[in-house]
């Protein structure tokens, strides 16, 4: 019986990418107000940022509940006995802590690991991707898990910001905040690291964001997959993809956009590059 | 959602119970932003251990009426208050039990009368309120109350929705109150306790108790800029916080007037609160022996407590040390003009040495600012031609490790702050700085000191005349006129962003009116406007 793999929205699988993997994505929720929804279930992330942009409440975003886990591994359990849950860095979100309480609860007779990606958007899906390509292989559970916990020191993420509005107003700004206050307008770069967003460096325009985006993955070494996202603008990810198609196979540059989730601590016009490292 | 027109005090007590358990989960990170009145790092703690009594005493109170269980959350929060905080929270109680005073359950229009008491009491209670602490965010919060109800606002909830909301901005806005915020770059201990606390009784209205176990607090960041003091400032740090003082006082008829006159001028932070039988004292003093003798003849003394602040601030220091962004090299920079000041130190400057043309700083004024810089590893950014020797004297001074990036103009010394890379190592980053420098050109516009002859060109005195990257090469009838000239002569097809600092002599308008005339020649370009507040030169220019 093979392996199932489980991750949330934030990793940024949606769509057909979610059925060639054949993997589960459980919801995170978005609250405008009163009105909530499940991410890219109940709201379209056109919708999402459409609201984003004009609405004068700011979204707030809340995990997906133990309960909501529980579910998935109750359905799970009946075509497998092995279940891997690859979620969103716990220093991020409480979805880790759902993850892991659902699995204290389960009371089938699956196997249940949870691993914490310690990353966000495409830098926890490329490890969700290389483990189902680990576990196509063959990997049985404790040979994914361990596959997916080395994955997590392999994913990078770098992301350019318009503004760190958002992130500030979200709590979620970690060490970044060195970089709020500036009087001239810039344009901040930051990373993941340790699982928290930490500052990179600040660039003054799109176009130095492009280079600086450009020069960090040029010195990365070699890469098992590139992914580039962005929020609202997909004409700039389209300008950056035919930059990386100088030192990476274009057709293999994995597009997808920020999750309405992360887009609501991102803000508009944001672009986010992940990749992994060759093992 | 469904409205809820009143609370009873079973309510009150389960709602700020919950708040009290939120409050818990933050209390160390509340602790870190603690720099007003003292550096001590303690006002989480103070406010968790003072809510933990105000909430013992409540379910202990055999009155489940509001009125009896706000009572007994002021008795409770007297007795167990601790520090600075812990004492104008427990004002905080007393008058919302003032204010709930005779009533079973309460209504929207008695929350709002409750939180203006609770507000006024808590100033009364503090011999010298200063705003951008809890006081304004209580402030803050039972004002907004009161627009609601005056609005027709019925519902708790959304009343206490619009409080959360008031609360968070109001915090978010206390470094911009209290200049010591501004420097630490956090906003205030107190006051974000005081949201904290709302926020948590607002979810445990909403029934996000499950959700409260699994989630923290937010601690609220600011958008106001961070200002870095002078290295001089670091002086002050010398002078001793002394003890933080406090006791209870029970007797009878005891004078809190009195005791407040007495103690007014006996140390900081003089907090004098409670009633005939029993009084809560609070100060920040040198002497606290003096001030406990004295006070045992008024009465029998409880719950002494005196704390070495001096002790406290140093670790509080070292708690510092970890909240502070993880770059390990500081950058100290030469600038002149208050607003260049504050922009360098918004961009994330250590320090700012101010000096420039004509006024160079000696080596001795570099040396003190790398001193006092908090890192081992030091970029100069001299921002000055005649400055970049002088930097270069230090490293041979001290034990420190320093590199000086040779900036000659100030937007040199911005594109070579901005590339700073937060996760690069020192030498790394001196690399770096240094090749961001040809990313710019800079542009300054003066008034030439004497009739001369310069690179060919023939220059009357006072002239306007402009330079490319330290070189005059144009002369002209006004600053505009110089401008374009230089303009002309450059590449403009490649340029993206044009910044203009305006100097000390230079009306807002005027600079206005030049950046209109560069974005009408070159639409394509960005044009960024801020007042850098330089001598001598009217106009320095970035264009990258």
């Amino acid at each position: 019986m093979t392996v199932k793999i489980v991750t949330d929205t934030l990793s940024d699988i949606t769509g057909d990418l979610t059925k060639d993997l054949d993997v589960v994505v459980v919801p995170l929720y978005v609250r405008f107000g009163e009105e909530i929804f499940r991410d890219r279930v109940e709201i379209t992330t056109e919708e999402f940022y459409r609201r984003l942009v004009y609405e004068s409440t700011l979204p707030s975003t809340t995990q997906p509940t133990p309960h909501d886990f529980s579910e998935v591994y109750n359905k799970l359990a009946k075509e497998t006995d092995e279940i891997l849950v690859i979620t969103i860095s716990s220093k991020l979100s409480g979805t880790y802590q759902s993850a892991m309480q659902a699995k204290k609860m389960f009371q089938g007779k699956a196997q249940i690991n949870v691993v914490d990606s310690l990353s966000v958007a495409m830098g926890q899906g490329l490890i969700v991707i290389s483990t189902v390509n680990a576990v196509r292989k063959g990997a049985g559970l404790e040979e994914a898990t361990n596959f997916a916990q080395k994955a997590v020191s392999r994913s990078h993420l770098i992301a350019y910001f318009d503004t760190l509005k958002y992130l500030a107003k979200g709590g979620r700004i970690g060490k970044a905040q060195g970089l709020l206050g500036s009087m001239l307008s810039v344009k901040p770069i930051l990373m993941v690291k340790d699982g928290e967003m930490s500052p990179l460096t600040r660039v003054r325009s799109l176009n130095g964001g492009f280079d600086y985006l450009f020069s960090v993955v040029a010195n990365a070494g070699k890469l098992e997959s590139l992914a580039v996202e962005h929020a609202t603008t997909p004409g700039d990810a389209d300008k950056l993809v035919e930059r990386f198609s100088t030192i990476f196979p274009k057709e293999n540059i994995i597009r997808s956009i920020i999750s309405p989730v992360v887009g609501t601590h991102a803000g508009p016009n944001a672009l986010a590059v992940s990749y992994l490292e060759a093992e | 959602m469904t409205e809820r027109k009143t609370i009873a005090g079973q309510d009150l007590r389960e709602m700020f119970s919950a708040a009290a358990s939120w409050l818990e989960k933050s209390s160390s990170e509340i602790d870190a932003l603690n720099v007003f009145p003292v550096p001590d790092g303690d006002t989480g703690t103070n406010m968790m251990l003072t809510m933990r009594s105000t909430m013992e005493e409540a379910f202990r109170a055999p009155d489940n009426s509001a009125a009896g269980v706000a009572s007994a959350m002021a008795k409770g929060a007297l007795m167990g208050a601790r520090g600075n905080s812990g004492v104008i929270l427990s004002q905080v109680w007393r008058g919302l039990a003032e204010g709930l005073a005779g009533k079973e359950s309460f209504t929207t229009a008695d929350f709002a009368k409750a939180l203006e008491q609770a507000s006024k009491t808590a100033y009364k209670g503090v011999s010298n309120p200063v705003e951008g602490t809890m006081l304004t965010v209580m402030k803050a919060a039972a004002s907004a109350a009161r627009d609601q109800v005056d609005s027709g606002n019925e519902d708790i909830i959304s009343v206490l929705e619009a409080v959360v909301e008031a609360a968070r901005d109001s915090v978010a806005n206390t470094p911009l109150l209290l200049k010591v915020l501004r420097e630490a770059g956090v906003v205030d201990a107190g006051g974000q306790g005081i949201y904290t606390l709302f926020e948590g009784a607002l979810r445990y209205l909403r029934g996000e108790v499950e959700l409260m176990r699994l989630r923290k607090p937010q601690i609220i960041v600011s958008e106001i800029p961070h200002t870095t003091p002078l290295p001089q400032a670091a002086v002050v740090d010398e002078v001793p916080y002394g003890y933080c003082t406090e006791f209870m006082l029970k007797g009878e008829k005891i004078d809190t007037e009195a005791i407040k006159k007495r103690l007014e001028h006996k140390g900081e932070s003089l907090i004098v609160v409670g009633d005939e039988s029993a009084v809560r004292i609070h100060i920040h003093t040198l002497d606290p022996g003096n001030i406990v003798h004295w006070a045992t003849k008024l009465g029998t003394m409880h719950q002494v407590s005196i704390r070495n602040m001096d002790e406290q601030h140093q670790d509080f220091l070292e708690m510092q040390k970890e909240r502070v962004p993880t770059a390990d090299t500081a950058v100290i920079t030469v600038v002149s003009g208050e607003g260049l000041n504050d922009i360098f130190a918004s961009l994330g400057a250590a320090v700012v040495i101010p000096g420039g043309q004509t006024m160079n700083p000696s080596t001795k004024d570099i040396l003190q600012a790398v001193e006092s810089a908090p890192s081992d590893k030091i970029i100069i950014l001299p921002n000055n031609k005649n400055i970049i020797l002088t930097a270069e004297q230090v490293h041979s001074l001290t034990q420190k490790q320093v590199a000086v990036v040779p900036t000659t103009t100030i937007p040199q010394g911005v594109v070579a702050l901005l590339a700073f890379d937060y996760e690069a190592d020192f030498k790394t980053n001196t690399r770096i700085m240094e090749n961001a420098i040809s990313s710019v050109k800079s542009i300054e516009i003066t008034r030439s000191i004497r009739s001369t002859k310069v690179n060919g060109l023939k220059i009357r005195r006072k002239q306007p005349i402009g330079l490319l990257d330290g070189e005059l090469i144009v002369a002209g009838n006004s600053d505009l006129d110089v401008l374009n000239k230089l303009l002309d002569k450059m590449e403009m097809d490649k340029a993206e962003i044009i910044t203009i600092y305006h100097g000390e002599d230079v009306e807002a308008a005027e600079a206005e009116q030049i950046s209109a005339g560069i974005t009408e020649k070159y639409p394509k370009v960005q044009v960024e406007v801020v007042r850098g507040g330089q001598p001598h030169y009217n106009y320095i220019i970035s264009v990258e």
